[in-house]
Protein backbone atom coordinates (compact mmCIF):
# COMPACT_ATOMS: atom_id res chain seq x y z
CA UNK A 1 0.00 0.00 0.00
CA UNK A 2 1.11 3.30 -1.21
CA UNK A 3 1.21 6.49 1.52
CA UNK A 4 -0.82 8.01 -0.52
CA UNK A 5 -3.92 5.95 -0.55
CA UNK A 6 -2.86 4.31 3.21
CA UNK A 7 -3.20 7.99 4.31
CA UNK A 8 -6.74 8.56 2.17
CA UNK A 9 -7.89 5.17 4.11
CA UNK A 10 -7.05 6.85 7.18
CA UNK A 11 -8.56 9.84 6.58
CA UNK A 12 -11.76 7.97 5.46
CA UNK A 13 -11.35 6.31 8.69
CA UNK A 14 -12.17 9.37 10.33
CA UNK A 15 -15.30 10.54 8.51
CA UNK A 16 -18.14 9.86 10.61
CA UNK A 17 -20.25 7.90 8.00
CA UNK A 18 -17.92 5.09 8.42
CA UNK A 19 -18.04 5.13 11.97
CA UNK A 20 -21.96 5.66 12.37
CA UNK A 21 -22.06 2.66 9.73
CA UNK A 22 -20.37 0.57 11.38
CA UNK A 23 -21.79 1.35 14.89
CA UNK A 24 -25.47 1.00 13.37
CA UNK A 25 -24.17 -2.16 11.78
CA UNK A 26 -23.03 -3.70 15.08
CA UNK A 27 -26.19 -2.89 16.96
CA UNK A 28 -27.79 -4.97 14.60
CA UNK A 29 -25.37 -8.15 14.89
CA UNK A 30 -26.59 -7.56 18.56
CA UNK A 31 -29.77 -7.90 17.87
CA UNK A 32 -29.17 -11.14 16.37
CA UNK A 33 -26.70 -12.40 18.91
CA UNK A 34 -28.82 -11.58 21.67
CA UNK A 35 -32.13 -13.57 19.94
CA UNK A 36 -29.72 -16.46 19.45
CA UNK A 37 -28.53 -16.48 23.02
CA UNK A 38 -32.45 -15.99 24.78
CA UNK A 39 -34.17 -18.64 22.46
CA UNK A 40 -31.33 -20.99 23.84
CA UNK A 41 -31.79 -20.05 27.30
CA UNK A 42 -35.60 -20.45 27.21
CA UNK A 43 -35.00 -23.75 24.98
CA UNK A 44 -32.96 -24.93 27.71
CA UNK A 45 -35.54 -23.97 30.82
CA UNK A 46 -33.89 -20.89 32.11
CA UNK A 47 -36.44 -18.21 33.32
CA UNK A 48 -37.14 -14.73 31.99
CA UNK A 49 -35.37 -13.58 35.60
CA UNK A 50 -32.58 -15.58 35.27
CA UNK A 51 -31.69 -13.99 31.29
CA UNK A 52 -32.39 -10.82 32.66
CA UNK A 53 -29.83 -11.04 35.13
CA UNK A 54 -27.32 -12.44 32.51
CA UNK A 55 -28.03 -9.61 30.47
CA UNK A 56 -28.00 -7.07 32.76
CA UNK A 57 -31.21 -5.88 32.43
CA UNK A 58 -34.70 -5.80 33.80
CA UNK A 59 -37.16 -8.68 33.68
CA UNK A 60 -39.84 -7.31 32.48
CA UNK A 61 -37.41 -5.55 29.52
CA UNK A 62 -36.40 -9.23 28.22
CA UNK A 63 -40.05 -10.36 28.55
CA UNK A 64 -41.39 -7.48 26.43
CA UNK A 65 -38.82 -8.35 23.82
CA UNK A 66 -38.72 -11.99 23.47
CA UNK A 67 -42.14 -13.26 25.44
CA UNK A 68 -44.63 -15.00 23.74
CA UNK A 69 -43.35 -16.10 20.83
CA UNK B 1 -53.27 3.83 1.12
CA UNK B 2 -53.77 0.03 -0.26
CA UNK B 3 -56.83 1.33 -2.37
CA UNK B 4 -54.55 3.10 -4.66
CA UNK B 5 -52.33 -0.08 -5.28
CA UNK B 6 -52.70 -1.57 -8.76
CA UNK B 7 -53.78 -4.70 -9.16
CA UNK B 8 -50.22 -6.03 -9.99
CA UNK B 9 -48.93 -4.20 -6.75
CA UNK B 10 -51.71 -6.05 -4.89
CA UNK B 11 -50.79 -9.26 -5.97
CA UNK B 12 -46.89 -8.85 -5.19
CA UNK B 13 -47.74 -7.87 -1.53
CA UNK B 14 -50.24 -11.13 -1.48
CA UNK B 15 -48.12 -13.06 -3.02
CA UNK B 16 -45.28 -11.88 0.05
CA UNK B 17 -47.71 -12.62 2.96
CA UNK B 18 -48.81 -15.71 1.26
CA UNK B 19 -45.54 -17.26 0.75
CA UNK B 20 -44.42 -16.35 4.53
CA UNK B 21 -47.55 -17.57 5.76
CA UNK B 22 -47.06 -20.93 3.81
CA UNK B 23 -43.31 -20.75 4.75
CA UNK B 24 -44.72 -20.14 8.66
CA UNK B 25 -42.41 -16.94 8.61
CA UNK B 26 -43.67 -14.33 10.60
CA UNK B 27 -42.95 -11.08 9.73
CA UNK B 28 -42.76 -10.04 6.33
CA UNK B 29 -40.19 -8.22 5.16
CA UNK B 30 -38.57 -6.25 2.10
CA UNK B 31 -36.82 -8.95 0.66
CA UNK B 32 -40.32 -10.98 0.86
CA UNK B 33 -41.41 -8.20 -0.99
CA UNK B 34 -38.58 -8.78 -3.56
CA UNK B 35 -39.01 -12.28 -4.13
CA UNK B 36 -42.75 -12.13 -4.06
CA UNK B 37 -41.50 -9.48 -7.23
CA UNK B 38 -38.93 -11.34 -8.77
CA UNK B 39 -41.91 -14.08 -9.31
CA UNK B 40 -44.71 -12.03 -10.59
CA UNK B 41 -45.20 -11.68 -14.00
CA UNK B 42 -46.53 -9.24 -16.51
CA UNK B 43 -46.74 -6.20 -14.46
CA UNK B 44 -44.45 -3.19 -15.23
CA UNK B 45 -41.91 -4.83 -12.53
CA UNK B 46 -41.25 -7.70 -14.55
CA UNK B 47 -41.39 -5.42 -17.90
CA UNK B 48 -38.78 -3.70 -16.67
CA UNK B 49 -36.55 -6.20 -14.47
CA UNK B 50 -36.53 -8.29 -18.23
CA UNK B 51 -35.40 -5.08 -20.33
CA UNK B 52 -32.25 -4.95 -17.96
CA UNK B 53 -31.97 -8.83 -18.04
CA UNK B 54 -32.80 -9.86 -14.62
CA UNK B 55 -34.88 -12.84 -15.84
CA UNK B 56 -32.14 -14.62 -16.47
CA UNK B 57 -29.92 -13.70 -13.09
CA UNK B 58 -33.44 -14.39 -10.99
CA UNK B 59 -32.01 -17.24 -9.06
CA UNK B 60 -28.54 -15.15 -8.37
CA UNK B 61 -30.70 -12.29 -6.45
CA UNK B 62 -32.46 -15.08 -4.42
CA UNK B 63 -29.48 -16.42 -3.25
CA UNK B 64 -27.95 -13.18 -2.64
CA UNK B 65 -30.70 -12.78 -0.50
CA UNK B 66 -30.37 -15.77 1.55
CA UNK B 67 -27.09 -15.90 1.95
CA UNK B 68 -27.35 -11.77 3.36
CA UNK B 69 -30.10 -13.49 5.70
CA UNK B 70 -27.65 -15.99 6.78
CA UNK B 71 -25.50 -13.26 7.67
CA UNK B 72 -27.47 -11.58 10.38
CA UNK B 73 -29.26 -9.71 7.69
CA UNK B 74 -26.64 -7.84 6.70
CA UNK B 75 -25.42 -5.82 3.64
CA UNK B 76 -22.19 -6.54 2.45
CA UNK B 77 -21.05 -2.66 3.15
CA UNK B 78 -22.08 -3.49 7.00
CA UNK B 79 -19.88 -5.99 6.91
CA UNK B 80 -17.05 -4.57 5.36
CA UNK B 81 -17.43 -1.98 8.10
CA UNK B 82 -17.46 -3.84 10.68
CA UNK B 83 -14.15 -5.75 9.33
CA UNK B 84 -13.16 -1.84 9.70
CA UNK B 85 -13.87 -2.15 13.30
CA UNK B 86 -11.92 -6.31 13.15
CA UNK B 87 -14.91 -7.76 13.63
CA UNK B 88 -15.54 -10.65 11.01
CA UNK B 89 -18.89 -11.40 10.51
CA UNK B 90 -18.60 -14.39 8.48
CA UNK B 91 -16.40 -15.75 11.14
CA UNK B 92 -18.60 -14.98 14.05
CA UNK B 93 -22.23 -16.36 11.68
CA UNK B 94 -19.91 -19.32 11.31
CA UNK B 95 -19.06 -20.37 15.58
CA UNK B 96 -22.57 -19.43 16.20
CA UNK B 97 -23.85 -21.86 13.50
CA UNK B 98 -21.57 -24.67 14.64
CA UNK B 99 -23.29 -24.21 18.74
CA UNK B 100 -26.83 -23.44 17.20
CA UNK B 101 -27.16 -24.74 13.98
CA UNK B 102 -27.24 -23.38 10.23
CA UNK B 103 -29.18 -20.70 10.22
CA UNK B 104 -29.00 -19.61 13.46
CA UNK B 105 -28.27 -15.90 12.63
CA UNK B 106 -30.95 -15.91 10.26
CA UNK B 107 -33.44 -13.86 12.51
CA UNK B 108 -36.01 -15.99 11.01
CA UNK B 109 -38.21 -17.08 13.29
CA UNK B 110 -41.04 -19.73 12.13
CA UNK B 111 -43.72 -20.81 13.77
CA UNK B 112 -44.27 -24.56 14.50
CA UNK B 113 -46.23 -26.34 12.82
CA UNK B 114 -48.86 -26.21 15.42
CA UNK B 115 -49.43 -22.29 14.70
CA UNK B 116 -48.08 -21.99 10.87
CA UNK B 117 -50.70 -20.57 8.84
CA UNK B 118 -51.53 -17.63 10.87
CA UNK B 119 -51.16 -14.25 9.18
CA UNK B 120 -47.52 -12.72 9.13
CA UNK B 121 -47.40 -8.74 10.16
CA UNK B 122 -45.53 -6.53 8.13
CA UNK B 123 -42.37 -5.79 9.58
CA UNK B 124 -40.39 -2.50 9.35
CA UNK B 125 -38.81 -2.85 6.34
CA UNK B 126 -42.27 -4.26 4.29
CA UNK B 127 -43.79 -1.04 5.43
CA UNK B 128 -40.73 1.17 4.50
CA UNK B 129 -41.27 0.07 1.18
CA UNK B 130 -44.90 0.47 0.77
CA UNK B 131 -44.62 4.54 2.25
CA UNK B 132 -41.20 4.68 -0.10
CA UNK B 133 -43.31 3.13 -3.11
CA UNK B 134 -46.29 5.52 -2.79
CA UNK B 135 -43.49 8.69 -2.90
CA UNK B 136 -41.94 7.51 -5.65
CA UNK B 137 -45.15 7.17 -7.50
CA UNK B 138 -45.57 10.62 -6.71
CA UNK B 139 -42.26 11.88 -7.54
CA UNK B 140 -43.10 9.87 -10.66
CA UNK B 141 -46.58 11.87 -11.10
CA UNK B 142 -48.05 8.55 -11.36
CA UNK B 143 -51.70 8.81 -9.52
CA UNK B 144 -51.81 4.59 -9.13
CA UNK B 145 -49.09 2.71 -6.94
CA UNK B 146 -47.71 0.02 -9.05
CA UNK B 147 -45.67 -2.66 -8.87
CA UNK B 148 -42.64 -0.68 -10.85
CA UNK B 149 -43.10 1.58 -7.85
CA UNK B 150 -42.71 -1.05 -5.16
CA UNK B 151 -39.13 -1.58 -7.29
CA UNK B 152 -38.33 1.78 -7.62
CA UNK B 153 -38.68 1.92 -3.34
CA UNK B 154 -36.44 -0.87 -3.37
CA UNK B 155 -33.81 0.01 -4.73
CA UNK B 156 -33.95 3.13 -3.01
CA UNK B 157 -34.17 1.79 0.74
CA UNK B 158 -30.85 1.14 1.90
CA UNK B 159 -30.60 -2.38 2.79
CA UNK B 160 -30.10 -5.95 1.15
CA UNK B 161 -32.84 -5.63 -1.54
CA UNK B 162 -31.16 -2.54 -2.74
CA UNK B 163 -27.51 -4.00 -2.80
CA UNK B 164 -29.00 -7.42 -4.54
CA UNK B 165 -30.66 -5.89 -7.15
CA UNK B 166 -27.35 -3.11 -7.60
CA UNK B 167 -25.18 -6.51 -7.98
CA UNK B 168 -27.39 -7.21 -10.47
CA UNK B 169 -27.43 -3.79 -12.80
CA UNK B 170 -30.99 -3.02 -11.27
CA UNK B 171 -31.00 0.50 -9.60
CA UNK B 172 -33.18 3.77 -9.28
CA UNK B 173 -31.93 5.31 -11.91
CA UNK B 174 -32.03 2.23 -14.79
CA UNK B 175 -34.97 0.87 -13.74
CA UNK B 176 -36.55 4.31 -14.33
CA UNK B 177 -34.70 4.41 -17.66
CA UNK B 178 -36.31 1.69 -19.06
CA UNK B 179 -39.65 2.51 -17.60
CA UNK B 180 -39.99 6.13 -18.56
CA UNK B 181 -37.40 6.15 -21.24
CA UNK B 182 -40.23 8.31 -23.22
CA UNK B 183 -40.96 10.94 -20.90
CA UNK B 184 -36.92 12.15 -20.59
CA UNK B 185 -36.59 14.04 -17.93
CA UNK B 186 -34.87 13.81 -14.60
CA UNK B 187 -38.20 12.70 -12.16
CA UNK B 188 -35.75 11.48 -9.68
CA UNK B 189 -37.81 10.53 -5.99
CA UNK B 190 -36.59 12.53 -3.01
Amino acid sequence: MTDATDLAQRAGDRDPRVGLRAVAALRRLLEQLEAVQVRSARNQGWSWQEIAAELGVSRQAVHKKYGRQ
Amino acid sequence: MFERFTKDAREVVQGAVMDCRRAGVRTVDAEHLLLALLEHEGGRASFALAALGLAEHRESVRRALSRARRQAGLTRAETDALAGLGIDVPEIVARVEEAHGVGAMSGERKDGIRRSGRRPSFGQGAKDVLEKSLRVALAQRDRHIGDEHLLLALTVLPGVPAEALADHGVTYESVTRVLYADAGEDRKAG
